[in-house]
């Protein structure tokens, strides 16, 4: 099972999205108890990279935090940071190496796992139900163009924290996706990527649909429509996913149109879901919803 | 006639209504404010008319014997499965696997139907306005499936007797799929059930083009090897 959403306001720079996703989360609650979360892109900031940081269950976790904090600050810069639940929010200047500043904080505790980093991009993931998605995070409140979100079933790996859905893919910024299925390939791609020394955070076979575009839209000269085709060909299973970046939705349906995934554009917003139910519930208004076809890819971008 | 809001109520309780309604002599059922609910009018058997007044999920409308169910939106999956007879019209379009394995009555979508539309139909008719998708017809024992617009990739695989017709374009054929000159009868029989069910349409029984059973995977010959390669 699980359920997918996602939501792009097409001229807009200030809607409700937190509140959109997060209704039609709710109303695909029944298809993932597991876990809820979600991707949300803000109004564009000053350059800085807003950084998110897993800090672990329990203990004093403000502590922890000013320990990533100071970390930043000798690497360049952090002008601000926030704790709630189990998350840290770091604002950080500059251009800078993802990588070398995701290994920087994750070296200083092993419970430390860097969740999201964009100049928009912001992932709030945790177990249980959108309810208590919202009641930790008043994910709600969350104003910007558009987002991701998942409700999770897992059928093959741990349910935790890292192993929810959206996946950030490491490394490139405001690059996040949400996956319903099964990749049945995932054991041979990960040793490929494995022996190239990618590391994966997770047992979840969704992790590799991110960590796969990442490495497609580095390329550079690939665009996401391009990604999306040749995942048709490189990743095997049964897949409806949902992808967004910084300006951009995408979506992909497995060759043999195995998972469900509905969608609907009017002139000012595109919502695409697992099922119609989640659109009806968060949206009203008068639109038409189909179901995406076998193979099909779209991509909206403002 | 009888008027259902779904409100925040459970589908049960609204199919109980529905039940009620009829029960109590009722023949025309609008039910408002359907919200893509899963299991709306499933298993009615009495000749009444229920209009849903906008989008179902999963399954309306299966294992139906007589009624006419409209429904003014989309429809999810799995939409008039298994009827036995009535009608069921939908006025967009419908998710994976309408229609499967029907055995009597009629399916009008007039918008697209996606993925495995009418795979194992053992009888009735099916007519799609728009495009269908992926496998459509798959297996199909008896009946008629008609498409108006394109059919998309394997078309009609491994057909036993379902006659297919096709007003636009093919994608690609199904395993054993053969394209044949529909006859005169059947270019007949389009034109009736065209002027029907969509009687604004300025298409004819002569613009579709015919799909049945090459019939080479009925009986195994093993000259025939290569078919069975490479069939699914």
């Amino acid at each position: 099972m699980c359920g997918i959403v996602g939501f792009f306001a097409k001229d807009s720079e200030q809607v409700e999205v937190g509140r959109t996703i997060l209704g039609m989360l709710r109303a695909l609650g029944c298809r993932g108890p597991d876990s809820a979360g979600v991707a949300l892109f803000g109004t564009p900031d000053d350059g800085r990279f807003v950084v998110r940081v897993k800090l672990g269950d329990g203990g004093d976790l403000e502590s922890r935090a000013r320990q990533i904090a100071g970390r930043l600050e000798k690497l360049q810069g952090c002008s601000h940071f926030s704790t709630t639940a189990s998350y840290a929010r770091f604002l950080v200047s500059g251009e800078t190496d993802l990588n070398g500043l995701t290994s920087a904080i994750e070296s200083l505790d092993k419970d430390f796992e860097v969740v999201s980093i964009g100049h928009r991009l912001e992932i709030v993931k945790q177990t249980g139900s959108p309810d208590n998605l919202e009641k930790t995070y008043c994910v709600s409140h969350f104003k910007g163009t558009h987002g991701l979100g998942h409700t999770r079933l897992s059928t093959e790996s741990r349910v935790d924290l890292s192993h929810s859905q959206p996946f950030w893919s490491h490394g490139f910024p405001d690059l996040a996706i949400v996956h319903n299925g099964h990749i049945t390939n995932y054991h041979q791609l990960r040793r490929r990527y494995e022996q190239r020394g990618v590391r994966f955070y997770t047992e979840n076979d969704s992790e590799v649909v991110a960590i796969y575009l990442a490495e497609q839209l580095s390329k550079g000269s690939t665009s996401l429509e391009d990604a999306l085709e040749r995942m048709l060909r490189d990743l095997d299973g049964s897949y409806s996913c949902l992808v967004a970046t910084e300006r951009q939705l995408g979506l992909v349906k497995d060759p043999f149109a195995l998972k469900p995934l509905v969608m609907t554009e009017t002139d000012a917003f595109v919502a695409v879901a697992t099922e119609e139910i989640a659109i009806r519930a968060a949206l009203p208004g008068s639109y038409s919803v189909r179901e995406a076809q076998v193979k099909e890819v779209r991509v909206w971008q403002r | 006639m009888a008027e259902i809001t779904c409100g925040n109520r459970m589908t049960r309780e609204i199919n109980a209504e529905i039940r009620r309604a009829i029960a109590a002599g009722e023949r025309e059922i609008v039910v408002n404010d359907p919200g893509a609910r899963h299991n709306l009018g499933v298993a009615v058997l009495e000749p009444v008319r229920i209009r849903f007044a906008g989008s179902v999920g999963y399954y309306c409308a299966g294992l139906i014997d007589g009624p006419r169910i409209e429904i003014d939106e989309s429809a999810g999956w799995g939409l008039a499965e298994s009827m036995m007879s009535g009608e069921v019209v939908v006025h967009g379009s419908a998710g994976n696997g309408a229609a499967a394995a029907m055995r009597g009555g009629t399916v009008v979508i007039h918008g697209d139907a996606a993925a495995r539309l009418g795979v194992s139909m053992k009888g009735g008719t099916v007519l799609v306005a728009g495009n269908c998708g992926y496998m459509a017809g798959f297996m199909g024992q008896k009946g008629r499936l008609v498409v108006c617009g394109d059919a998309g990739d394997a078309f009609a695989d491994s057909l036993y007797e379902t006659m297919c017709f096709v007003g636009g374009g093919i994608q690609g054929l199904g395993t054993d799929a053969v394209v044949e000159e529909p006859s005169q009868e059947d270019t007949a029989w389009l034109d009736a059930t065209l002027a029907e069910y969509l009687p604004g349409t300025a298409q004819r029984g002569r613009d579709f083009k015919k799909v049945v059973a090459g019939r080479k995977l009925w009986n195994f010959d093993k000259r025939e090897w290569k078919v069975w390669q490479e069939a699914l």
